[in-house]
């Protein structure tokens, strides 16, 4: 309420941005990007405009503009920031162009593991790596006596002691929000049965016995759940875990840090991260795995290529990294992974690998199928083999007006 | 002045009537003040279960910003000084000072200026003098609440939350302006056509009100952003890419207003008696003549009521804001957005929450000052069906 | 007035309105008939992603659309008829869930779940609306005036209220141990879940429409209650009339106009719910029309849009609202021949 601690906010905010590393060369020609609004690609935004000429759209509809601004002759932006969803409207409008003259130029140091090939050719360089994993409250799990689980029939065995004990509201958390998230959770498990979704020719594969095994496996989970699951997104589930509410949540690796801000969370130092949980004996975590990164727009001169090639080089380097090791798990050099990375990695490390969500446009059309049907199984107003039979219903009716199967 | 006896209320009338009202008016306050309490607490606080530590913010207070008795005395007071100097007195002065033709502006100014001294003081003076008076007065001045002002400093300051404000003032004024001036034309034309297509353009209007948004604001996507490409050929090389432009999405909330523009204003005009346009006929007008010389002076009770429903659509919209407008001209309502991400943590939505007390505030005052004009103008006008 | 000056009155709006809303409708119109979608190729790709020691890299086949020498998605566009009605409408399900006799079943066919919602949310919030709208009205006309002003404020608040915000701040008292459902649980002694079964959520979504919308039902009564003729009152306390009758008999023909107006916007608005969805995430448990047509629209990851569904999605939501326009709209065509 005081004018003068606005003032020495302002100030003392104004000189927070400056103190980043410079950057290495001033750039001349304009250069904006166009990308998702959170920690990570603020940070790599930041570390951009240092170099001068350089605006950052950083914008939660990205996903509708995108693919029009691509496609706009020039490209309204020079620089995109994709994930592995998000580039295939890019690559299948043929809106972006392949970096491999411009790796080999500027970007000689970047780890294998940032550069992503499709069809051979270096697409998108990726900055991070995102996954789910299983965050606990260790002071829980110990005083329980219950050892750290590891496959989904353990969560639940230790789910059900934990309420027994009574300690926390609820033992489990889930982003279950109907939607988009509540789809992922369905395709984590179904992965992990070793379902496939569609067949080479697009058509679905859904009903399996993977589907059922993937669905009565969420149901079960539900049973520990608040009873407000599907409209829990991973903001919520952060503050439950913040507050003490639940005990275990396989949760955004990138959500991981939250539970040691002291600003924010009542559990300082209590939570603790393991690989996602698998579901079948010796088979994969039941998760996916996504990168985000940046690619370059096609219908831009070359030298305005080459400058933004450079800016990302430039906003993707160690020192970025340096100031920001906690933002995101990253895939660059100089990161260096807290206690609470820990989760992530193990499950990136697990052998067989989790699946990485594939980039297609069938995938699309399944992800947003199922969104929309599996809360009736779990609401149950209909049973696992009727859901199923609507999931690939829907997605017949969308993929043939797509145009991805024949009428 | 007696009231008739037939028209004297029981007891129990009375009481019903007034115990209704206060029930509805706390239905009708409690969720703004409560978000208003929240947006001053750190995240814990905010989102506590238990209402008192939302209210009393133990935790933002352990943090060492409180309010002592005395801070929460003189505040009030002032508060409460200003609310009755913004019904009471604000409306006599502005009567005074201005005359007929100028009414708009001198409230634009009287507003401006009253937001301004009550920053300058509110914000200012009166923390200053709370320094020094809870330095004196002991216990009455150790902190009991717990409030912070850092939400709204990261908003305001660090989020640089200002520009959005400056852009929404941009896209509102232009909607209020070219709707007004664009419906009232129209409006004026609907009245005093009795004609079957007057009719028919009026339900025409009503058809397009119904249509849902999102399917026109989908739609506007893709041709706004190639709309250099698409506009070259008619041109040249002038021709500009719509999207996140301010003024392209001012024309199309215009747009969307219009049909409930027109139909409000129709009524208004349709109020004013027809002798009066005839008169300046007579007098050697033309119907562009009367309107502006004649008609227009007296409708200004119906254009400021109409005003400010253009003022909401274009202050309020999400939908078309969101989509259409780039980062450098986004405005207040879609930047909200923006707390709420993939990656959103508590705090970002705390700071949300204080970003929509911010959008609101100005909305308050608006209606303080505009509430006369508000049901008088619609007991003038448009209320007569 | 002659034709020519009219034009001249009323061009500019309908210039916007033809160009910013009668374009785009009617080629959302033309879109419910057309299917407009790439050419598809199956081709086989090594993609690499980043793994842990090493990249990952699968060889997998892929569909890919057939870009032109343009640079562009070949695209080809079919007359396609009513089959994207047919798509949204999916009478076969219905057909089943009819003679199974199972609402459930029915229910589970996405716009007759929207369509059930979307009329139920109007009609019931509607005479909610009017009534809540003309109580205030009556109330704040009967206290004491150096108060009225300050009660019309605080009324008029959760009108002005950016509709995002007011959902929002609404959610935030219920969600979870949100301090209203904390309240609720103290009085009743039950662990009470305000999100977790649909008709709750309707209920507070309906809650927050009345909220947001009586206060203009409100403002506009207020402004009628003041042009009252108060010599029929009169006459009408002179014949004994009690203040029901009188409320029944003179201030409510009086009203009539308004009501016809606010319920003409009201199902006009209600009608095209989606805000609340949004702000109270009710897709599991409900949906609405509006909110159908913009599922559609949202590109998902891969960026597919059901562009001709939602088009026949909107043109249905069209259609309903001019059905339940057609009684006020009688009523204005009536007072127009009437007036002149």
């Amino acid at each position: 309420m005081n004018l003068r601690t606005l003032i020495l906010a302002g100030a003392l905010s104004v000189s927070g941005t400056v103190s980043y590393a410079n950057c290495a060369y001033k750039n001349d020609t304009p250069v904006s990007m166009l990308a998702a609004g959170f920690e990570a690609w603020k940070a790599v935004a930041n570390a951009m405009a240092e170099c001068g000429n350089f605006t950052a759209e950083l914008d939660q509809e990205f996903r509708k503009k995108q693919p029009a601004a691509f496609a706009a002759t020039p490209s309204l932006y020079q620089i995109g920031g994709v994930s592995n969803g998000t580039i295939t409207p890019l690559l299948n409008e043929g809106t972006i162009r392949p970096l491999d003259d411009l790796v080999e130029k500027y970007g000689q140091h970047l780890s294998p593991n940032q550069l992503i090939r499709i069809d051979g050719k270096i697409m998108a360089i990726a900055m991070m790596v995102n996954t789910q994993n299983l965050q606990y409250r260790r002071d829980v799990l110990e005083d329980l006596d219950i050892p750290v689980p590891q496959t989904w029939e353990e969560v639940l065995a230790a789910a059900a002691k934990i309420r027994e004990a009574g300690v926390v509201d609820y033992p489990l958390g889930a982003t279950m929000k109907s939607g988009w998230n509540l789809a992922l959770e369905f395709i984590n498990l179904f992965y992990g049965y070793g379902g496939v979704f569609v067949d080479d020719n697009n058509m679905p594969t859904v009903n399996t016995d993977a589907g059922i095994k993937a669905l009565e496996t969420m149901k079960a989970t539900t049973e520990f759940l608040d009873p407000e699951y599907l409209v829990s997104d991973s903001t919520y589930v952060q503050q439950q875990f913040q507050q003490g509410k639940i005990a275990m949540a396989n949760l955004w690796a990138s959500r991981a840090g939250a539970s040691d801000d002291e600003a924010e969370s009542q559990v300082v130092g209590l939570v603790n991260s393991t690989a996602a949980p698998r579901v079948l004996d010796g088979g994969a975590p039941a998760t996916t795995i996504w990168w985000d990164g940046a690619v370059i727009a096609r219908n831009i001169t070359d030298e305005q290529a080459e400058a933004a090639f450079r800016l990302i080089v430039e906003g993707m380097d160690t020192g970025m990294v340096e100031a920001n090791n906690d933002a995101a798990i990253w895939l660059i050099p100089g990161y260096v992974p807290n206690r609470l990375a820990q989760g992530a990695i193990e499950t990136l490390q697990a052998q067989p690998p989790a699946v990485s969500y594939p980039s297609t446009s069938a995938m699309g059309l399944m992800h947003t199928a199922t969104g929309n049907n599996v809360s009736r199984f779990l609401t149950g107003s209909a049973d696992a083999e009727t859901t199923l039979k609507a999931i690939e219903s829907d997605y017949l009716i969308s993929a043939k007006e797509a145009g991805l199967i024949p009428n | 002045m007696s009231t008739p006896k037939a028209l004297r209320q029981s007891a129990a009338l009375r009481f019903g009537s007034a115990g209704f009202l206060i029930f509805w008016c706390l239905i009708a306050a409690f969720p703004i003040f409560w978000i208003l309490v929240m947006s001053f607490k750190n995240p814990v606080d905010a989102f506590a279960s238990n209402p008192l530590d939302v209210i009393f913010g133990p935790a933002t207070l352990a943090e060492g910003d409180g309010l002592s008795i005395m801070d929460v005395v003189l505040g009030l007071g002032v508060l409460w000084l200003s609310f009755r100097f913004a019904f009471r007195h604000l409306p006599e002065m502005v009567e005074k000072f201005t005359k007929p033709g100028t009414v708009i502006m001198g409230w634009v100014i009287a507003v401006l200026g009253f937001a301004l001294v009550f920053i300058v003081v509110f914000f200012g003076i009166l923390p200053w003098v709370l320094t020094g008076l809870n330095a004196m007065s002991g216990p009455l001045g150790d902190p009991i609440i717990g409030l912070t002002p850092k939400n709204y400093v990261s908003v305001w300051v660090d989020n640089e939350f200002y520009r959005n404000f400056i852009n929404s003032l941009i896209v509102t004024g232009g909607v209020v302006t070219v709707s007004l001036t664009v419906g009232t034309l129209a409006g004026y034309g609907l009245a005093r056509s009795g004609s079957n297509l007057a009719f028919w353009l009026l339900i025409l209007a009503l058809i397009f009100r119904a249509l849902p948004h999102s399917v026109l604001v989908a739609g506007y996507l893709p041709v706004f952003i190639n709309s250099a490409e698409i506009l070259r050929p008619i041109l040249g090389d002038a021709a500009p890419t719509l999207y996140g432009k301010p003024y392209a999405v001012i024309a199309v909330l215009v747009a969307i207003n219009q049909p409930f523009t027109i139909w409000m204003l129709r009524s208004f005009f349709q109020n004013i008696p027809m002798e009066l346009d005839e008169a300046a006929r007579v007098d050697g007008c033309s119907h562009f003549q009367a309107f502006r010389r004649v008609i227009m002076p007296v409708m200004w009770p119906g254009v400021i009521t109409t005003g400010l429903f253009s003022f909401l659509l274009g202050y309020n919209d999400f939908l078309v804001t969101s989509l259409l407008l780039d980062a450098q001209n986004q405005t207040m309502v879609p930047a909200i957005a923006g707390y709420f991400n993939r990656e959103t943590t508590t705090t970002d939505q705390v700071e949300a929450i204080a970003a929509a007390v911010s959008i609101t505030a100005p909305l308050f005052l608006l209606v303080m000052v505009f509430q006369r004009q508000i049901v008088s103008g619609l007991t003038a006008g448009a209320v007569k069906g | 007035m002659k034709f020519k000056t009219f034009a001249a009155f009323v061009g500019p709006s309908l210039v916007m309105m033809l160009l910013f809303i009668a374009f785009p409708l009617v080629s959302v119109f033309m879109q419910s008939f057309y299917v407009t979608q790439p050419i598809f190729e199956q081709v086989e790709v090594e993609s690499c992603t980043p793994g842990f020691p090493n990249p990952i890299c699968v060889t997998e086949i892929k569909s890919q659309p057939v870009l032109g020498a343009d640079g562009k998605i070949t695209t080809e566009t079919r007359f396609s008829g009513l089959e994207s009605y047919r798509n949204v409408l999916e009478l076969g399900r219905v057909k089943a869930a009819i003679s199974n006799g199972s609402w459930t079943q029915l229910m589970n066919v996405d716009f007759w779940k929207a369509l059930r919602f979307t009329l139920s949310f109007t009609l019931l919030t509607l005479p909610l609306v009017l009534i809540v709208g003309l109580s205030i009205a009556l109330a704040v006309n009967n206290a004491v005036r150096s108060l009225r002003g300050p009660v019309i404020f605080i009324s008029l608040l959760p009108f002005i209220i950016t509709p995002v915000i007011g959902g929002l701040s609404i959610r935030w008292l219920f969600i979870g141990d949100g301090i209203l459902t904390a309240a609720m649980e103290w009085m009743s002694g039950a662990n009470i879940s305000m999100f977790a079964q649909a008709w709750t959520i309707e209920l507070m979504m309906m809650f927050y429409r009345v909220w947001h919308v009586a206060p203009f039902a409100f403002v506009i009564f207020y402004a009628g209650l003041q042009t009252v003729n108060q010599d029929t009152l009169e006459s009408a306390i002179i014949d004994g009339a009690s203040r029901w009758e009188r409320l029944r008999f003179v201030i409510v023909p009086h009203l009539m106009p308004l009501i016809v107006f606010i319920a003409l916007i009201h199902l006009m608005d209600s009608y095209r719910v989606f805000d609340e969805i949004v702000a109270f995430s009710s897709q599991s448990h409900v949906i609405s029309l509006q909110w159908l047509t913009y599922d559609f629209l949202t590109p998902d990851d891969a960026g597919n849009r059901a562009i001709s569904r939602a088009s026949a999605t909107a043109m249905l939501t069209m259609v309903g609202i001019v059905l339940l326009l057609i009684y006020p709209l009688k009523r204005t065509w009536r007072d127009h021949k009437g007036s002149h």
